[in-house]
């Protein structure tokens, strides 16, 4: 791997994905093909946008090979720290801000969260707790500390944002109370 | 009924900007909804450019669901929706000059320029008349630009409608994809991978067929993906992310930021414009000529103004002026005017062709199908004698434009040099939650978990695109104009009785081919600058 | 059915009371989540949220509307028939999502949801520009037979299936053009890009002007702006496209919370002077209510004559 330019990889990577797409995932999960006959004429199938889609990643990927050098830009080591910390903060704050109202209500209310997605205080602790979650620890992690100042920061923001959108509007709802 | 001329159509459109809902009444004249949420949007849009980290694109998204949670979705809810996120686009580019002068930060990216001319002039105590000298170079640029937009446009689109028929709407979308792939960002091969990846992304699940295609047989793909939560995350969560990271690299170090004291003369006298002018002619004429094409961004305008100013100045100039670089309002005029003057232009392929050249352009377009009741493309300028109601909507658009531009040169000026402090509000706090904020506005659009998720993947998906150096412009333009180019070529298909070639029958459509794979090819041999 | 969608209007005030009697104590749990299965901004879009607008104000109850597009309502009514049955979710789609989406996609039945009740019929009509030249549909078929290539822009499946039978017992090849929405149909006649298309009523202003043509209607009566307009039946063609729209909730919906919602519709869409009757009046031909057993009749009738069009339809 050493020799192989993240370029050359990320162009053989390209015409791979492009090929399976148009050879394998388009035809096993799509209906009609390029055209298709009906009403007495043929007309374009369902098939054929994504094939150009493919067709646009597959010449991406060529181009990739013989294109001349500017600097290899690619993702390193450290990137994939970042991102890996700030996927795994997203997704615990997303899944507390559908799941924490609802385990709440499951625990004390007497009603199910669903018939209380639009009563005070239910209807914020999803937010709350999630976007809470979110914010505070990526402050943190990019400051390499937990401080009080954060927390404080985190919960303005989250409180202001609410008073933003929660208290003037009366049908705008905040995540998760829409589809739960 | 009477019927109904041009100049019937324009005074409509000024009439629906003017007397539309009231607002509120100052001394005695009533002020339309419309007209305050232009300034409204001027004034946010001048904040978060002179916001280092905050942009006019997190602006319009953050503020797209709230405004349409305000007005619904009627047709009455576009002017004043539509005039705040122009408002955003002007003030935003007019903004983005005060951290470039003041701390050598430019505040968005296309400032970058102004901070060589900008800065030196600061610094020897010339800051505020750094700013004026900014501020007028950005407003005039952006007023000839907006200029050219009202002229032209409505002629182009009726040329279109006139001569292309639906295969030569097909090819010529065709060619604006493949131009935006080649010319945006540093390779075309990237540029067309990014393009590729976007139109896959909005064929998951949609289609004409029952069965929801490309979805794996999964409910969560079945209905599509939101093209609000692809926009957002790839072009605004995905810059957040990356931005992050550089803040997580400085583990919050940061130079203490010195500012000057202002000496001597501050004013913009008559003979310092009459000194810049031609910077800004030459500027704004570069500016309008790059920005009407569709993917080329304001940053290669201000590059080319500022270089073509520089080699004329050298010529020109006297011994003792400062060269640029050095502190030389020329510099500052040349950036300013070329980078402003994008943006009207940029709307004259989305009004006269419903083609979206930057990222401002994706939201107007954005605001317009989720409100509905305007559709941006050559079939607006239809100049009926029964009244078009979307032509009314496209001169009102124009006047909001106009009025922005009024507004900009009167206060905006004024609004722009009390904003130096912004730059001391700390990133790692702000990131996170416009972060935040941006997921909580998005799903009060979309009211629905799912997207949140899609959001935060796709910004995953714009993170690594910017790590491999992918401009993510050509995705979302890839993503929004991918259902229009299966539509149209699905219909002319269709019309021409199902011929296979219909591409390259008219010589019009396979001329736009040709020039489709010829833009690729070339864009291919040339090496090439980074003009994000 | 004419007949009987003239007497579903007479009774609607009289069922309107009848079952408001019955449902009056029900009152919603939570709050409603109303699915729309249109494109926000479109003349549907806008009616259910009018609607939701008013049962709002008029019941004080909390309607939510999101907007679930695509497939025919077929998106939608997948998204609303396994939904809570206690009237906490309801859809507004129209009635062809029950009928020819489903049969023609071979899945479903409109017994996977609860009828509740219908809003509004559409005027649905064959139109083109005035300045074609042509009255009725017969001049366009005319043309066809003497060379001229007719572009035929339709919006819904059900449309081109029609198109192409008008074609095939008239000896005349149409160039079906498939678009999304009416809206789109208008644009294409506007721009040049078709010939002919369906109108379901928006056509309704172009028409008063003298821009555009009724050529046909599609209806089973006479369209109210053009009532000399020959009908399809007139042409050899033996179907219509009678679509209303509906509401519905989910399959096994508690009767007490079906009747309150569906009183409560008709209430709003009837009431003179409220919002949601007028644009009803400007843009469908007035409200239309139909609930009960006979909007089961009439959709089970929709569902069992799709397969007929498809058939008749099919190459």
């Amino acid at each position: 791997m050493r020799n192989l330019s993240a370029r050359t990889a990320l162009g053989l990577g390209c015409i791979a994905f492009a090929l399976i797409l148009a050879f394998i995932w388009i035809p096993l999960d799509t209906e009609t093909w390029l055209v298709e006959r009906k009403r007495g004429r043929y007309i374009v199938g369902d098939s054929l946008a994504p094939t150009l889609a493919a067709g646009f990643i597959l010449m991406a990927g060529v181009m990739l090979l013989f294109e001349r050098h500017s600097p290899d830009y690619h993702p390193s080591r450290q990137n994939l720290v970042f991102i890996g910390a700030i996927s795994i903060v997203g997704v615990i704050g997303i899944l507390l801000m559908r799941w924490a109202g609802p385990v709440a209500a499951s625990l004390v209310a007497a009603e199910e969260y669903r018939l209380l997605r639009d009563t005070a205080p239910w209807k914020y602790i999803g937010f709350v707790l999630g976007g809470g979650t979110m914010v505070f620890c990526i402050v943190a992690f990019v400051e390499q500390r937990a401080t009080w100042r954060a927390l404080w920061v985190t919960l303005v923001a989250v409180i202001g944002i609410i008073v933003l959108y929660d208290l003037p509007f009366d049908d705008v709802l905040l995540p998760p109370n829409g589809d739960v | 009924m009477t019927d109904l001329g041009t100049l019937d159509y324009i005074w409509l459109g000024i009439l629906a900007v003017f007397q539309g809902p009231e607002a509120f009444s100052l001394l005695g004249v009533s002020v339309s909804i419309t007209v305050m949420m232009v300034a409204f949007g001027l004034i946010l849009g001048i904040i978060v450019g002179a916001t280092p980290g905050l942009g006019g694109v997190i602006a319009m998204a953050i503020s797209l669901p709230i405004l349409i949670s305000i007005f619904g979705f009627n047709s009455d809810a576009l002017l004043p929706v539509l005039g705040f996120l122009i408002g955003v686009m002007k003030g935003s580019t007019v903004g983005g000059a005060v951290p470039a002068i003041l701390f050598n930060t430019p505040g968005t990216p296309d400032a970058y320029m102004t901070t060589l001319d900008g800065y030196p002039m600061a610094k020897s105590g010339k800051a505020r008349k750094a700013l004026k000298i900014s501020h007028f170079s950005s407003v005039t640029g952006d007023t000839f630009s907006d200029i050219v937009l009202i002229v032209c446009a409505p002629f182009l689109a009726i040329l279109v409608e006139t001569y292309l028929d639906l295969p030569e709407k097909t090819a010529l979308l065709i060619l604006s994809l493949s131009f935006i792939a080649a010319v945006v960002g540093g390779s075309a091969a990237k540029g067309l991978l990014s393009c590729g990846l976007g139109l896959l992304a909005v064929y998951i699940g949609t289609g004409e067929d029952f069965y929801p295609r490309l979805s794996f047989g999964s409910a969560a793909l079945s209905d599509g993906i939101p093209i609000t939560a692809a926009v957002i995350g790839v072009l605004v969560i995905g810059a957040i992310f990356t931005e992050l990271e550089n803040l997580w690299h400085q583990k919050r170090h940061t130079g203490a930021i010195e500012v000057a004291k202002d000496e001597g003369d501050q004013r913009l006298h008559w003979a310092d414009i009459r000194q810049i002018f031609p910077h800004i002619g030459r500027s704004a004429i570069i500016g309008t000529i790059i920005g009407a094409l569709p993917g080329v961004g304001s940053t290669l305008a201000a590059t080319i103004g500022y270089a073509t100013g520089k080699r004329i100045y050298a010529k020109k100039k006297k011994p003792e002026d400062p060269e640029f670089g050095q502190g030389a309002p020329e510099g500052i005029a040349a950036t300013e005017a070329a980078n402003s003057s994008v943006s009207g232009a940029n709307l004259i392929p989305v009004l006269s062709l419903g083609i979206p050249g930057n990222t401002a352009a994706v939201f107007l377009i954005l605001a317009a199908e989720s409100i509905g009741g305007f559709n941006p493309g050559p079939a607006v300028f239809k100049f009926s004698s029964d009244l078009n109601p979307e032509l009314v909507i496209a001169f009102g658009l124009f006047t909001t434009m106009i009025l922005a531009n009024l507004l900009n040169w009167t206060v905006g000026g004024v609004f722009m040099r009390s904003l130096g402090a912004l730059v001391r509000i700390p990133k790692q706090y702000l990131l996170p939650v416009v972060l935040l904020l941006t997921l909580a506005s998005l799903y009060v659009q979309e009211t629905s978990m799912s997207a949140i998720w899609f959001a935060f993947g796709f910004g995953i998906l714009g993170y690594f695109m910017m790590r491999f150096a992918i401009s993510p412009l050509p995705f979302v333009i890839g993503f929004v104009l991918g259902g229009r180019i299966e539509d149209t070529a699905r219909q002319a298909f269709s019309a021409t009785g199902g011929d296979p070639w219909f591409l390259l029958k008219s010589p019009i459509a396979a001329a736009f081919i040709l020039c489709a794979f010829a833009v690729i090819f070339l864009s291919l041999r040339k090496p090439k600058v980074d003009i994000t | 059915m004419k007949k009987l969608l003239k007497s579903a209007v007479v009774a609607a005030t009289i069922l309107g009371t009848s079952t408001a009697a019955f449902a009056e104590d029900w009152t919603p749990p939570g709050p409603i989540k109303m699915i729309i299965a249109f494109a926000a901004g479109g003349g549907a879009d806008t009616q259910a949220r009018l609607i939701a607008e008013e049962l709002e104000a008029a019941q004080g109850w909390k309607v939510i509307p999101e907007q679930v597009t695509g497939k025919g309502g077929l998106n939608a009514v997948n998204a609303v028939k396994d939904a809570p049955a206690d009237g906490t979710t309801i859809a507004m789609i129209v009635t062809s999502s029950l009928g020819y989406s489903m049969v023609a996609s071979k899945t479903g039945s409109p017994q996977d949801v609860t009828l509740i009740t219908t809003t509004a019929g559409t005027q649905m009509g064959i139109v083109a520009l005035a300045d074609k030249g042509w009255k009725t549909l017969g001049d366009v078929i005319e043309a066809a037979k003497g060379g001229q290539e007719i572009r035929f822009g339709v919006m819904t499946p059900a449309l081109a299936d029609i198109a192409y039978v008008i074609g095939k017992e008239n000896g005349v090849d149409f160039n079906i053009i498939s678009v999304k929405g009416g809206k789109a149909v208008t644009n294409g006649l506007n721009a040049g890009d078709m010939d002919i298309g369906f109108g379901a009523g928006v056509q309704a202003k172009a028409v008063a002007a003298g821009d555009m043509v009724e050529l046909a209607s599609a209806r089973s009566e006479p369209l109210k702006n053009s009532p000399d307009a020959p009908l399809l039946s007139d042409y050899g063609v033996d179907f219509v496209s009678e679509l209303a729209f509906l509401f519905v909730g989910p399959k096994d919906m508690d009767p007490a919370a079906r009747a309150a919602i569906a009183s409560a519709i008709a209430e709003v869409a009837t009431k003179e002077g409220g919002k949601a009757n007028a644009f009803l009046m400007k843009g469908f031909g007035g409200a239309m209510i139909l609930t009960g057993e006979e909007l089961e009749a009439t959709v089970q009738d929709a569902y069992d004559s799709s397969g007929a069009l498809i058939a008749a339809a099919a190459d």
